[in-house]
C-alpha cells in the first residue's frame, strides 16, 4: 500500500481508510470524490459496530495461586524509571507557563484541586453539552474543534455528539461529548495541562477523573451511575497529542 | 526497604496493573482462541507468568503491551499442547457459542459471528486495532509483521465484514 498522499486514486484511498478508519491523509482526493466520502462514512460506521461487537462481557478477575518469588534483587518501584528528558522539559514548561499566569503551584505539577474545580465548574456553563443525543457531530465540526496539530482522534471512543472549543485555565481546549449508558459523558482534551497522576472529580451529580496522557491530560466526566473505566480506556486509546 | 515491604509493594504493583488490564487480556484471549473457557485458562496462565516475571517490566506505562504479549504467547502454547480442531460455526461447543451470544442485538450478533469466522490472520490485527487501540506499527511489532502486511490484513478484514453486513442487509 502506498503511504498517505494527496494524489491518491479511489483504490488507494479505500485501502488506507479500510485499513485504518482514523486515516486522515488523501484529503485532496477525498474532497473531490463523493463516492470515497460515502465509503469513508461506511467504514467508520462499521468500525464503531465492530468495536461494540468485540466488547464481550468479562468474567470477574480470579487470580491464580501466586508463588513466592525471590525479591532480594528487586528494584524499589520509586527508583524504577526517572523522568525522561522530554518529560522534564514538558513539566518545566508547564510550571513556567502556569506561574506566569498566576496559577497557584505546589510540588511538581499544577494545583490539582483548582484544575479539578475549574473542570467541574465548566460543566455548569454548557447545559447544551448535557443533552442526550444520537446525532453525531459532523467531521468538519470535529476537525475544527480538534485540529490535527493539537490531537489525532479516531472514532473508537464512541459516538461524538457534541464538540466545542472551550476555555480551561486560560487555554482553549476541545470539549467533546460521547453518549454513555447513563447519559452524556464529557471529555476535555487538555494537551497543555500536565498532571502527575490521575485526579478524581467529584461533583454534585457527576463524577470523573483527570488522566495524565503524555505531556497533557484528559478529563472524563459522566453521571454518578456511569461506569467510566471502559470509556477511560477507549478515550486514552483514541487520542494522541500531535505536539 | 526490607524484604516483606518489597514483597508487599510488588504485590500491590501487580494487583494494580492486573486490575486495569484484566479485561483487555481476557477479551484479547477470547478473540484469539474464540472460546470463553479456553480464554480463561489462557489468562490464568498469563497472569501466573506475569507475576513471576513482573520485575522484567521496567516501566508500568508499557504494562498493557507486556501483558498482551504474554497472553499471545500463552495462547500459542495452549494450542501447541492441544491440537486445534477446525471450528464449525454451526456446531460450536457451549463455551465457543458463549462468545457469540453476548447481547440481545441481532445486528451485533451477526457482526460478531462474522468476526468469529474471520481467519486468525485477519481477526487478530483487527482486535488489536479496534479493541486494544494499537497502531499498525505496534500491531506489526507484536505479530512480527511488516506494516504493509498489517495494513493489507486490516483492509481485507474490514472488506470481508463490510460484504457480510451488506449480504445480511440484502437478505
Amino acid at each position: 500500500m502506498s503511504p498517505a498522499t494527496e494524489l491518491m486514486n479511489c483504490d488507494e484511498y479505500r485501502e488506507m481508510i479500510s485499513a485504518d478508519p482514523a486515516f486522515d491523509g488523501g484529503a485532496g482526493h477525498l474532497s473531490s470524490c463523493r463516492a470515497c466520502q460515502a465509503f469513508r462514512r461506511d467504514i467508520q460506521s462499521l468500525n464503531l459496530k465492530i468495536a461494540k461487537a468485540m466488547q464481550i462481557s468479562v468474567p470477574e478477575l480470579e487470580l491464580p495461586e501466586l508463588p513466592e518469588v525471590e525479591t532480594e534483587n528487586v528494584v524499589p518501584i520509586a527508583a524504577r524509571k526517572p523522568f525522561s528528558k522530554p518529560a522534564w522539559f514538558a513539566l518545566a514548561a508547564t510550571v513556567v507557563l502556569a506561574a506566569s499566569v498566576g496559577v497557584r503551584m505546589f510540588g511538581v505539577g499544577v494545583d490539582y484541586d483548582s484544575l479539578a474545580d475549574e473542570v467541574l465548574a465548566h460543566l455548569d456553563h454548557e447545559p447544551a453539552a448535557l443533552r442526550v443525543s444520537s446525532t453525531p457531530v459532523t467531521d468538519t465540526r470535529l476537525t475544527k474543534v480538534v485540529p490535527a496539530d493539537v490531537a489525532q482522534l479516531d472514532h473508537s471512543a464512541g459516538l461524538i455528539t457534541y464538540a466545542r472549543s472551550c476555555e480551561i485555565n486560560g487555554k482553549t481546549v476541545p470539549h467533546l461529548v460521547i453518549q454513555g449508558e447513563h447519559g452524556p459523558v464529557t471529555i476535555l482534551l487538555m494537551p497543555d495541562e500536565a498532571v502527575a497522576e490521575a485526579v478524581s472529580l467529584d461533583g454534585e451529580n457527576v463524577h470523573g477523573v483527570i488522566l495524565p496522557i503524555g505531556a497533557g491530560s484528559i478529563a472524563i466526566m459522566g453521571a454518578r451511575e456511569e461506569k467510566l473505566e471502559r470509556i477511560e480506556k477507549s478515550v486514552l486509546n483514541s487520542v494522541k497529542w500531535s505536539t | 526497604m526490607n524484604t516483606s515491604s518489597v514483597e508487599a509493594a510488588r504485590r500491590r504493583r501487580f494487583d494494580r496493573i492486573v486490575a486495569v488490564f484484566h479485561a483487555d487480556m481476557y477479551r484479547y484471549a477470547a478473540w484469539l482462541c474464540r472460546d470463553k473457557a479456553i480464554a480463561e485458562d489462557v489468562v490464568q496462565e498469563a497472569l501466573l507468568r506475569a507475576w513471576k516475571s513482573l520485575d522484567a517490566l521496567r516501566d508500568d506505562a508499557a504494562a498493557k503491551h507486556w501483558l498482551l504479549t504474554i497472553v499471545r504467547r500463552e495462547n500459542a502454547r495452549y494450542f501447541e499442547r492441544r491440537r486445534l480442531e477446525t471450528v464449525d460455526i454451526d456446531n460450536l461447543t457451549a463455551s465457543q457459542a458463549a462468545l457469540l451470544a453476548e447481547t440481545p442485538n441481532e445486528e451485533l450478533d451477526e457482526l460478531r459471528e462474522s468476526i468469529y469466522e474471520l481467519d486468525d490472520d485477519y481477526r487478530e490485527p483487527l482486535v488489536l486495532q479496534v479493541l486494544m487501540g494499537y497502531s499498525t506499527t505496534e500491531i506489526g511489532e507484536l505479530m512480527g509483521l511488516k506494516q504493509g502486511a498489517v495494513l493489507t490484513r486490516l483492509h481485507r478484514a474490514r472488506l470481508k465484514l463490510k460484504e457480510k453486513v451488506a449480504d445480511e442487509e440484502r437478505s
